[in-house]
């Protein structure tokens, strides 16, 4: 018998053992749940929130946004004051802190800015965000003159010595870059930036993670040239600790793939007294319902995403709490408190521990502008009139209150109200079938007759099949029109709206920074993300008048001018609602989360109080 | 037995390679491109293609050759020989920082999360998966084989119907619908055992348990049915005969003739529990393989649906050779 238990016995001592030795350390004073996994820690990829969130605490720009001011101003953080700007608006020069530290106690120097700014405008490293560099002198002709570079030594079979010319080609655009771009490091704390021309917001870039510094001497080890593609590339390896050296308040210790992060004080940070919390652990957990469970066991103390089946009933007893405590909170209100801190006012209750904030991003409908469908058959939507029928007989209201049920407010425009201070959104087009018919009709189109049967492209997953039913049943009731329906998977969705293969299709869109053109820029014609293929000289033009206008005030209302164009008179974009983020937390209890519109979170300012500073 | 494991390791690249070009096959064809997002913001049109051809995606032949090329460790050969590996290793250690690292067998970068070689996702995941299917695997057979000679001891009795029943249930109830009963049961109302996560034997407990009843139920019915042919037999016959005692004969007689089929099914059966779950993984948040399996696929993430299918694939065929190799232990009369 013995025989046959003792090895049962063994293997079971074994995959104890093998567990126990994969534990994390001891209890962090903050513990935060991510659904997702943080993608990348290298300023140059990052597009998710979660990732920007833990770079905004591991790196520092040359400034940041002041959560604390009601107008989310932007501060001084690693330079030293607000920049020197030249009389023309192109020049600014930055002095940095002399106490801005590396978390391996180095000095924060101007290099380190120029090296990872110069690595943003380089087509090898495949940033996302390259566009936004394009506002310095120089950097469109480096990048293109880089970017032909490498496609005519990728297509040149001819080459004997590859290793030799993809050196001669990476030292040239070097070269370029010392003479032709606008960015250089006068001496090691000061750096001076030149503009292609005004550009109103450009601090607002500034604040953004593809604008932060690299360590140079630790990054730079890991590139390599790669002799096939002539390509400059950076192994991954040192985004990860013991490897990553950042400059923000906190610095990574650990970070296990899928599993969890880990942050502690930057023990070298100019500021310490700005870091609440000594460790925060951030835990990525795919399972929606999980993530509540973790939640309400009390093992995190704040939960970043609720997606959870049930996530419209937990928003529906807050409601009913807050009515029972409607007096209360219209006064409050009206002191001008935001809702976190309205709920600290109130007396302490487990429904209230879910928060519906407002978020930077809208749902909204794509019409396909173009002249002809992906079948060769001519588009009925090429006609404004048609656009202008379909986004008037859309029910909104209905769609946020009875679909969606998450406290969304109905979209006029596409730029959230109250995102960008002093600048007023459009109202947009209501539901008002009885014109919707009358435009259709002049159209030649009454009753819905001569129109083919219209495609509402969707994807699969996310709960936009119910409110593809209500537009269906909108367009069939109110304008006569055949709608079908076509719910595709994820990545046939991106490729089909990305290529013009559509008719009408869903869409969203999230803003990156405080100014309404992140929201405008992607109905210019030609624009890249520009999925409707719309195409209109005159908005076009409003758009370039607004980036020549020197007055703030003046150019934020031929800004929302021109939005107004576009969404009630050329309509190629029907706004839905505007997205909330639901967060789990107790108000009472975690302190140093903003309701911001432009949920913008400084992981370093959280804290619980009386636990663990 | 040597020459048979000497066999099996010379079959194992050249079976690689076909689930490889296989899997590429296939993989190649999902639609969309794997550089893009469903949604949200687009890189330009240059960026875009600098990607492409860094990651070999405008060339399926390239791709194919570049990808041999690192997974198999030629380029590692060649670039120790070249000495161009060691000029980044020494460079980093004149800057103090410590070096790159490089894996023999590169399986190239996971395309969906940038910072991570799929050698990294992989090396994180399948321990972790390992010991959740070793674990339930023990559990499955254990649980089995004990219910199988109790049920097989007495045909058609009440027990041997309960143990049935309950196989049958075993096999039959999702785990994702045992999985969520038990964090219930014992996570949220008795609190016994924490609903999920990684780190401590007991978060081994329930994930090891409701990944081990499918196989369990399985492994019951085998041991019943071997059993009861085997008790059934002339040799069985002999030895109560004999007068050797009942229990001598089920278990050190008709066990080790019932057994065989069992330990058929238990080699593949664990290869598959070892290399993860996507439900049991998910309910449980254990950071194992599963979800690669379907995420990868679902992203396009080549590099990593290679990854893993290779590992899958390298897991079974080791798993199929230890089962020869228990064959011939367990009866050596087995050619």
């Amino acid at each position: 018998m013995l025989k046959v238990i003792a090895p049962i016995l063994l293997l079971a001592a074994l995959l104890v053992a093998a567990i126990a030795s994969d534990s994390g350390g001891g209890r962090a004073a903050l513990t935060i749940v991510e659904r997702d996994e943080v993608r990348t820690l290298d300023p140059a990829k990052m597009t998710w929130t979660q990732d920007i969130r833990v770079a905004r605490a591991v790196y520092e720009g040359l400034v940041r946004t002041d959560l604390s001011t009601s107008d989310l101003r932007l501060a001084p953080a690693a330079a030293e004051a607000m920049p020197d700007i030249s009389p023309d608006g192109l020049v600014y020069t930055f002095k940095l802190r002399p106490t801005a530290r590396w978390s391996n106690g180095e000095q924060v120097r101007a290099s380190d800015f120029v090296y990872a700014w110069r690595r943003m405008m380089l087509p090898d490293a495949g940033a996302d965000y390259v566009q936004m560099f394009m506002a310095i002198r120089g950097a469109r002709s480096f990048f293109d003159q880089r970017a032909q570079d490498l496609k005519r030594f990728a297509g040149d079979a001819s080459i004997a010595d590859r290793g030799a010319e993809s050196a001669r080609l990476w030292a040239l655009a070097m070269e370029r870059f010392g003479s032709d771009v606008g960015l250089k490091a006068v001496d090691e704390r000061t750096l001076r930036v030149e503009l292609a021309e005004p550009l109103p917001y450009f601090m607002d870039y500034l604040g953004f993670v593809s604008f932060f510094p690299l360590h140079e001497r630790s990054v730079s080890v890991h590139e390599s040239l790669d002799a096939a593609t002539g390509q400059r590339r950076w192994a991954s390896d040192w985004t990860k600790p013991p490897r990553l050296v950042g400059n923000g308040p906190m610095r990574l210790v650990r970070w296990r793939f899928k599993r969890d992060m880990r942050l502690e004080a930057n023990q070298h940070y100019w500021d310490p007294s700005l870091l609440e919390s000594q460790s925060i652990e951030i835990r990525s957990i795919a399972d929606a319902n999980a993530m509540v469970n973790a939640f309400r066991m009390g093992d995190v103390d704040w939960t970043t995403d609720v997606q959870v089946p049930y996530r419209a009933d937990m928003l529906e007893a807050r409601a009913a709490f807050e009515r029972e405590h409607a007096a209360k909170v219209a006064i409050l209100a009206r002191r001008g408190l935001d809702q976190i801190a309205i709920d600290r006012a109130l007396p302490s209750d487990p429904r209230t521990t879910i928060h519906a904030i407002p978020s930077f991003g809208t749902y909204f409908l794509n019409m396909y502008c173009g002249p002809l469908l992906a079948s060769g058959r001519p588009n009925p939507f090429a006609d404004v009139r048609v656009r202008r029928a379909f986004a008037l007989s859309v029910d909104k209201k209905e769609i946020v209150s009875e679909i969606r049920r998450n406290g969304e407010r109905v979209a006029g425009g596409l730029v959230p109200p109250g995102s960008i201070a002093g600048y007023a959104p459009p109202t947009g087009l209501g539901f008002d079938p009885k014109r919707a018919r009358q435009e259709l009709a002049e159209a030649g189109f009454a009753g819905g007759k001569g129109l083919p049967p219209i495609e509402f492209l969707f994807a699969r997953d996310g709960g936009h099949d119910l409110i593809a039913q209500s537009l269906q049943r909108n367009w069939r009731r109110e304008l006569g029109v055949q709608i079908e329906l076509a719910q595709v998977e994820g990545r046939v969705f991106g490729e089909r709206v990305k290529t013009g293969k559509y008719m009408i299709s869903r869409a969203s869109w999230f803003g990156d920074y405080a100014d309404p053109t992140t929201f405008l820029d992607i109905s210019q014609s030609g624009n890249n993300n520009n999925d409707r293929r719309f195409a209109d000289e005159r908005y076009d033009a409003m758009l370039l008048d607004a980036s020549r206008e020197r007055d703030p005030a003046a150019r934020l209302a031929q800004l929302g001018a021109a939005e107004r164009y576009l969404i009630e008179e050329r309509a190629p974009i029907v706004p839905l609602f505007h997205f909330t983020q639901v967060y789990l937390f107790d108000a009472h209890r975690l302190q140093g989360l903003s309701a911001d519109v432009r949920q913008e979170q400084h992981l370093f300012r959280l804290h619980v109080p009386g636990k663990g500073r | 037995m040597i020459g048979l494991i000497v066999r099996r390791l010379v079959q194992l690249p050249v079976i690689l390679l076909a689930i490889y070009t296989m899997t590429l096959a296939l993989a190649w064809a999902v639609p969309g491109s794997p550089l893009d997002r469903p949604e949200g913001r687009r890189p330009s049109a240059a960026v875009r293609e600098a990607m492409q051809r860094q990651y070999n995606l405008d060339s399926f032949a390239r791709f194919y050759v570049s990808y041999l090329d690192s997974a198999s460790g030629v380029r590692w050969c060649r670039e120790s020989y070249t000495g161009a590996a060691f000029a980044a290793a020494k460079r980093a250690t004149q800057a103090g920082l410590p070096p790159p690292t490089r894996p023999f067998f590169d399986l190239g970068p996971s395309l969906q999360y940038s910072d991570r070689r799929v050698n990294e996702i992989i090396g994180s995941a399948l321990p972790v998966s390992m010991t959740l299917g070793a674990a339930a695997m023990l559990i499955a057979t254990v649980l089995g084989v004990c219910a199988g000679v109790i049920a097989a001891l007495r045909p058609r009795s009440a027990l041997d119907s309960a143990t049935l029943g309950l196989a049958l249930v075993g096999v039959s109830v999702p785990s994702f619908v045992t999985g969520t009963a038990l964090v219930l049961a014992f996570g949220v109302w008795l609190a016994w055992l924490p609903v999920g996560g990684w780190g401590t034997p007991m978060h081994l407990v329930l994930p090891a348990f409701t990944l081990s009843l499918p196989f369990a139920a399985y492994i019951a019915r085998l041991t019943r049915m071997g059993m009861i042919e085997q008790l059934q037999s002339d040799y069985a016959r002999t030895a109560r005969a004999k007068g050797l005692p009942e229990r001598t004969v089920v278990l050190r007689h008709a066990l080790r003739n019932a057994i065989l089929p069992v330990v058929s099914y238990v080699g593949p059966a664990t290869a598959y529990a070892m290399t993860g779950s996507f439900v049991v993984e998910r309910i449980f948040q254990v950071p194992g393989m599963g979800e690669h399996f379907v995420n990868a696929v679902l992203n396009k993430d080549l590099f990593l649906i290679i990854g893993t299918v290779l590992s899958f694939g390298a897991m079974l065929i080791v798993f199929n050779a230890a089962v020869d190799v228990a064959y011939r232990w367990i009866d050596p009369r087995i050619e």
